[in-house]
């Protein structure tokens, strides 16, 4: 698949070759352009039977099912399913805070790993893939296509980006949900360092839209613990004034903040049926995308 | 408060430390790039209210439990003795006892009295505070005497009640003494004292001299005054007046006056008992209380068939003070009062012969004489009350006689001799004639005590009607009974150990003065000179506690006295015995004077000086001062604990519980 022998440091082949073997599908239907794997709203031609339906003038008479004349006298026209395939729009959070990382990787280059192996997969069964690097706003955007070459694109912009700038992603939510104009796989692979009950509607208003919407949380074990020693200047990564704390006065309500913020953006996830997945980076990604896909594969989408 | 190793306070810097800490952790913080901040800025809004001020708190005990801990090393002790032991251990502690007989008073019905209390209280403080040695100065023998350990105080003779007054500028004085001759550094001086004036004589000049010799040891001397001012008004103080033996049909009688005083009178009268032991047997008599003072006058007790002489008592009962709740006296067949007018001048000294030979008690007989100089040596100076001396002031051999007759309990007058200067005698010296013609009358006189005192019903003697035509100016150390207009002394009287001289500045001749002719001046003035010089004649004497170098080691006591040493027996209220001689011993007249001495006195006469004084009270016991580093030893486990509970987490990290 990769004409050029560059290496790429968010690329394990042998990470990819695992996971090829793993389908990626959507949870509802897609519009895609081409036939595919995943299920379509409309009619098509596979061999999965959907309904019978009167034959109407206008219709081929080829698709005239003569079985069911002999039994009932009556015209009727065999349908069956329609597969096309999707379209995987990856969301990586390009903010400041996504630079930060306490085990030797940052979240950014945890969210890469992540995203060109979704890329992957999609293109090695089919699919549009897309890419979407939000910060401010929406500062670098590739629209979904299935060319394998297109990947190649995809991975140098994962390859380029530069952690800079606060993130607004309601905003970044919004603006996708307007711009997607058919049904899409949307993956999001951020920290999500916004208050909960500000991301409520942009998830909704991709619900809305009828695309599937998957959320990779990132966050660094050290952000989790926060277990320092010493009192400490924080330096704000998205560019927002520092903090001088003693860990050891703050470190309770801290926790107590964390907590509130996680569970209150669960409740906002689950209420507007994204498809969650809090990531600690220093998990396998392999794991995580396991996870993911083996999830995917027990919801996949009725018509 | 005050501390036993104030040195240690200066470790007290070190209850910084916690904060200090603080500090440096504060200032050794690292810089970190962080993305998370927004939990950050909101556990920064909520470290408020109650975690802030858990955090201050847990600093401010951290802080209290070192300052706990230095301040029990420094052995702190509780107590109003502000700056009593700062320094540590004092070279010296000297204790000065006021023994007077106004410290056994037990007012508002204690069990103990301000002696003991002061004493019991006293020595668990000396034990606290330490000391390299011990002295104690009573106000009996006025000498410092050693002591091993402060419990040994309670056990020393030296600290039991007396009847004698107290002299303060002389038993600090006594003490200075004792530490210039010690070399003493830093001394520690305890005054224990009920603050009479009487005992104080705050008008005294011995305090400036006293205020700045202590002065000039800087504060190498510390002036610590327990001050027992409390009294009761109700106290009863009983005094006899006067002991007439008189001839009562065949035998005779004691006619015994007496005076019960009180210093706040009560609605109606109080009927007092009165006891009263003549050689054993008893009588009792009431005497009707009026107002502050009442007097039983000429009680008549008759004596037994023979009874010449012995020994009585009056007593009233029990109150808060035991001391003057009793009155010793003695008695004998009067013996014949002897007067030696030695004079050149016959007729010149002829009134002061007559005024010494009409006596005024039928039971009394005086004899006078006149003698010229020269036959001085014929005089039986063992029978002799007193001596005129109307002649060249004396010198040498006959000054010794005189000083010996006085040393004996003798009165003696002197008269302004005609001419010459002469010298000092007792330190009195007769100036010239007065050069100024006229007569001059007589200014002022003390009619309060002594020879010019007014008469028992208050009347005062007629000494302003006397005029004065010729004086010889009196210089020297003396007090003044009466002065002329101008301030001249007409009558002088010189300290002296025992007995009594009084020197008069003009003569009873006409040209001199009206004193012969004016009659009443002259014989009261006699009659009580001699009543005062026959005191020390005969064999049974009244003596006042403490007063006069009398030896009372070969005495032998017949009453009173309590458990007091024979050597103390002088200054204890009591009958004594001593070959043919009978003594009764009682308190002075001034003790029974209730006056304290003013506070604003009291700090002047230790001005300058480091000088501390608490208000005690009898029956209050325990020490003055108590250690109490024990408390800041259980403040700084507190602190401690409380340091601990604030640090003990509220609840596990429910974050951990989340990233899992």
């Amino acid at each position: 698949m990769f004409t050029e022998s560059r290496q790429r440091s968010f690329l394990d082949t042998a990470v990819l070759s695992r996971l090829s073997g793993f389908p990626l599908y959507a949870r509802r239907p897609m519009q895609g352009t081409v036939s595919g794997r995943h299920p379509s709203p409309h009619r098509g031609s596979s061999i999965e039977f959907a309904e019978y339906r009167k034959y109407v003038p206008g219709d081929d008479p080829r698709r005239i099912d003569w079985r069911a004349y002999g039994r009932s006298d009556r015209h009727f026209v065999k349908e069956f399913e329609a597969d096309t395939n999707l379209r995987l729009c990856l969301v990586v959070d390009t903010s400041g805070s996504m630079d930060y990382g306490s085990k030797g990787t940052t979240k950014l280059e945890y969210a890469r790993k992540i995203a060109a192996a979704l890329g992957y997969l999609a293109i090695q069964q089919g699919d549009a893939v897309g890419l979407a690097c939000m910060a401010r706003g929406i500062v670098r955007d590739i629209p979904p296509r299935r060319n394998p070459s297109h990947l190649m694109n995809v991975f140098d912009v994962l390859e380029g980006i530069v952690p800079s700038g606060p993130s607004q992603i309601p905003d970044v939510l919004h603006e996708l949900a307007e711009t997607l104009s058919q049904r899409a796989l949307v993956v999001i692979v951020s920290d999500l360092f916004i208050e909960p009950e500000l991301l409520s509607s942009g998830f909704q208003h991709l619900r809305f839209r009828k695309h599937d919407v998957a959320v990779f949380h990132l966050l660094d074990p050290q952000e989790l613990a926060f277990d320092f020693r010493r009192p400490m200047r924080f330096l704000d990564m998205e560019g927002g004034p520092a903090l001088f704390a003693d860990p050891s006065e703050i470190a309770e309500r801290y926790h107590a903040s964390l907590e509130r913020y996680l569970s209150g953006l669960k409740q906002v996830l689950l209420e507007s049926a994204v498809d969650y997945h809090k990531v600690a980076i220093d998990e396998d990604y392999e794991q995580v995308l396991v996870r993911f896909l083996i999830g995917r594969t027990r919801t996949r989408g009725v018509r | 408060m005050s501390f036993l190793e104030p040195i240690m306070l200066a470790a007290l810097p070190l209850a910084s430390l916690p904060f200090i800490i603080h500090l440096i952790n504060q200032r050794r913080y690292q810089t970190v790039r962080w993305g998370a901040m927004m939990f950050l800025l909101e556990a920064n809004r909520m470290y408020r209210g109650y975690a802030r001020l858990r955090q201050i708190l847990i600093m401010v005990m951290r802080i209290l439990a070192i300052a706990a801990l230095i301040f029990a090393i420094s052995r702190p002790l509780a107590g109003g003795w502000l700056g009593v032991a700062a320094g540590g251990k004092a070279d010296a502690t000297i204790v000065i006892l006021d023994r007077s007989p106004s410290m056994r008073d037990a007012p508002a019905g204690r069990e103990r009295g301000k002696l003991d209390t002061a004493v019991a209280r006293l020595i668990p403080t000396l034990e606290t505070l330490g000391s390299t040695r011990y002295v104690l100065i009573d106000s009996d023998t006025r000498s410092p005497r050693p002591f091993e350990k402060p419990a040994d105080l309670a056990r020393m003779p030296e600290v039991g009640p007396s009847s004698a007054s107290a002299d303060l500028p002389a038993l600090l004085q006594a003490a200075y003494d004792y530490v210039t001759t010690n070399q003493l550094g830093r001394t520690e001086l305890w005054i224990l004292s009920d603050l009479r004036e009487n005992d104080w004589n705050s008008d005294s000049g011995r305090w400036r001299a006293l205020r700045e010799a202590f002065a000039q040891r800087g504060q190498a001397v510390r002036f610590h005054l327990l001050a027992y001012t409390e009294g009761d008004p109700e106290n009863l103080r009983l005094r006899v007046q006067s002991v007439r033996r008189r001839k009562a049909g065949d035998g005779s009688e004691l006619l015994v006056s007496i005076k019960v005083e009180r210093d706040r009178a009560t609605e109606g009268k109080r009927a007092v008992p009165v006891q009263f032991e003549i050689e054993g047997a008893r009588s009792q008599a009431t005497l009707e209380l009026e107002g502050t003072a009442s007097e039983l006058k000429d009680h008549a007790i008759p004596l037994e068939k023979g009874r010449d002489r012995g020994w009585g008592r009056v007593a009233i009962p029990a109150d808060s003070n035991p001391a003057d709740n009793e009155y010793y006296f003695t008695f004998e067949k009067a013996p014949t009062r002897r007067t030696v007018v030695v004079s050149d001048d016959p007729v010149g000294t002829r009134p002061l012969a007559l005024a010494a030979s009409i006596s005024p008690d039928p039971g009394v007989v005086l004899e006078s004489e006149v003698i010229p100089p020269a036959q001085l040596a014929s005089v039986d100076w063992s029978t002799l009350s007193l001596l005129v001396w109307s002649a060249p002031v004396p010198e040498g051999e006959t000054a010794r006689l005189i000083e010996a007759f006085l040393g004996r309990g003798g009165t003696a007058i002197f008269l302004p001799p005609a001419g010459g200067e002469g010298g000092a005698f007792l330190g009195v010296k007769y100036g010239p004639w007065s050069d100024r013609p006229g007569e001059i009358a007589v200014e002022s006189w003390r009619g309060d005590e002594d020879l010019l005192a007014a008469s028992q019903s208050g009347r005062s003697l007629p000494v302003g009607e006397l005029v004065v035509k010729r004086y010889r100016t009196l210089t020297g150390e003396f007090t003044p009974l009466a002065s002329l207009k101008g301030g001249a002394a007409l009558l002088a009287r010189p300290a002296t150990a025992a007995g009594a001289a009084y020197f008069l500045a003009t003569t009873p001749t006409p040209s001199d003065s009206t004193l012969g002719s004016g009659g009443v001046v002259l014989y009261v003035l006699v009659q009580r000179a001699i009543e005062q010089g026959a005191r020390a004649q005969g064999g049974a004497r009244q003596l006042v506690a403490g007063v006069g170098a009398v030896d009372s080691s070969e005495w032998n006591r017949i009453a009173g006295g309590n458990d007091a040493l024979s050597t103390d027996f002088r200054n204890q209220a009591g009958v004594y015995g001593a070959g043919d001689l009978l003594y009764a011993v009682n308190r002075s007249l001034p003790e029974d004077s209730t006056r304290l001495i003013a506070d604003s006195r009291l700090s002047e006469l230790f001005q300058g000086l480091d000088f501390s004084r608490v208000d005690e009270q009898a029956g209050r016991l325990g020490s003055l001062i108590e250690e109490i580093w024990r408390m800041f030893l259980v403040s700084m486990i507190g602190a401690m604990t409380a340091e601990a509970v604030l640090c003990l987490p509220n609840r596990a990290r429910p974050a951990r519980g989340a990233a899992a």
